[in-house]
């Protein structure tokens, strides 16, 4: 068992809450642009990704990496979650993992508390 | 579950009495301690943090508890990693995103496992059931199957599970009594897709104000009454007979 690592659920909202952490989000619509990857967060968000996927772009793609900053991501890991995906839905779990219900966060995003301590000054 | 009408059959031929709640009736009844609950064999969904945090049960048979559950199958989704085949076993770490768990999956030299196994890599998302064992303090999973994940809404649907499940069984567990049956029974009984039976009403559930009259006696009254129609209709049908006065009955059948 290890449960150093964990990358939390994000979309575009609860992205700045873990610069500097592991995060998992899926992007879609995504263009390579100059050594990047531009797409957008399932709540529509332009997010930007540090690296290319290894295989061929698909509508929906999951990235997990670091975050950097508020907008983007340094890519470890590229899934293809292909082009019919519920993103509406990928989003609502972010946001009962993050937001609206932290106490359902325990059970999902087992690092939330540091991270926000984190992120305040 | 006991149901409605054999808590009246109990208080009407019982030889009277009150009618002793459903809490106490279960605390006398061994079938219903949470220990041998015989639906502790369900799957449950879960994630790794979870199963990180669980305690271990303190009687001898090492069981895992989540939630107040006793856990022994579970369903998780990740990714694997590191999956080393060998000759009676495969080894692999899932990472669901909360942690990661090690696993393994004993490969009986049957065709269908190893062709089960040689179809997942690295970095592939799967779904995966098994049985949660702890061994030397360290919870492993001994998977009975591990399945490629094509629809990519099923790692949504199960952190949605994975919640569902979990608050379902904390929230039942602190309102205590009589949800608490439910909690232990239901969660790992029904499949999640086949959703949740809601704790019973109580006696008082529902809400009645009348003039004059206070709910609960209101309601108390209610039932009287509704014993005295039965009390009027065995009567007409000779199944009772009143004895010293017209409050005291005699069964004809037992005496």
């Amino acid at each position: 068992m290890d449960t150093s690592k964990p990358a939390a659920f994000v979309n575009g909202e609860f992205l700045p809450m873990y610069v500097g952490r592991r995060v998992r989000a899926v992007v879609q619509n995504v263009q390579p642009a100059a050594g990047v990857t531009r797409g957008n967060t399932t709540d529509e968000r332009p997010l930007i990704i540090k690296g290319s996927p290894p295989f061929q772009l698909t509508t929906y793609m999951e990235v997990i990496g670091i975050a950097d900053t508020n907008q983007s991501i340094q890519a470890e890991k590229w899934t293809s979650f292909g082009n019919t995906f519920d993103a509406s839905t990928y989003n609502q779990l972010c946001r009962l993992a993050n937001g609206e219900h932290k106490n359902f966060a325990p059970a999902i995003c087992p690092k939330l508390q540091p991270a926000i301590d984190a992120s305040l000054p | 579950m006991y149901s409605t009408t054999q808590f009246d059959g109990n208080v009407a031929f019982s030889g009277g009495g009150f009618m002793p709640s459903q809490a106490t009736q279960s605390a006398a009844d061994p079938s219903f301690s949470p220990a041998k609950n015989r639906d502790a064999q369900g799957l449950l969904p879960l994630t790794v943090k979870q199963i990180s945090e669980a305690l271990l049960s303190s009687d001898d048979k090492s069981n895992i508890l989540i939630d107040g559950v006793d856990v022994n199958n579970v369903t998780l989704v990740g990714m694997i990693l590191n999956k080393t085949p060998r000759v009676t076993d495969v080894s692999f770490k899932l990472d669901d995103g909360t942690g990661l768990v090690y696993c393994t999956r004993w490969v009986n030299g049957e065709a269908s496992e190893t062709r089960e196994m040689d179809a997942v890599e690295d970095g592939m998302y799967v779904r995966v059931h098994g049985h949660l064992k702890s061994f030397q303090g360290k919870k492993q999973l001994v998977a009975f199957a591990v399945r490629p994940i094509t629809d990519f809404n099923e790692i949504t649907t199960h952190f949605l599970e994975c919640i569902y499940v979990h608050l379902y069984n904390t929230k039942s567990t602190l309102q205590g009594g009589i949800s608490t049956q439910t909690a232990m029974i239901n969660p790992v009984t029904n499949t999640p897709s086949k959703g949740y039976q809601a704790p019973p009403e109580t006696e008082f559930s529902g809400q009645y104000s009348v003039e004059g009259v206070k709910s609960i006696d209101q309601r108390v009254l209610d039932y009287m009454n509704s014993i005295l129609e039965a009390f009027k209709s065995l009567e007409a049908e000779g199944l009772i007979y009143s004895t010293v006065d017209e409050w005291h009955y005699k069964s004809t059948a037992n005496g």
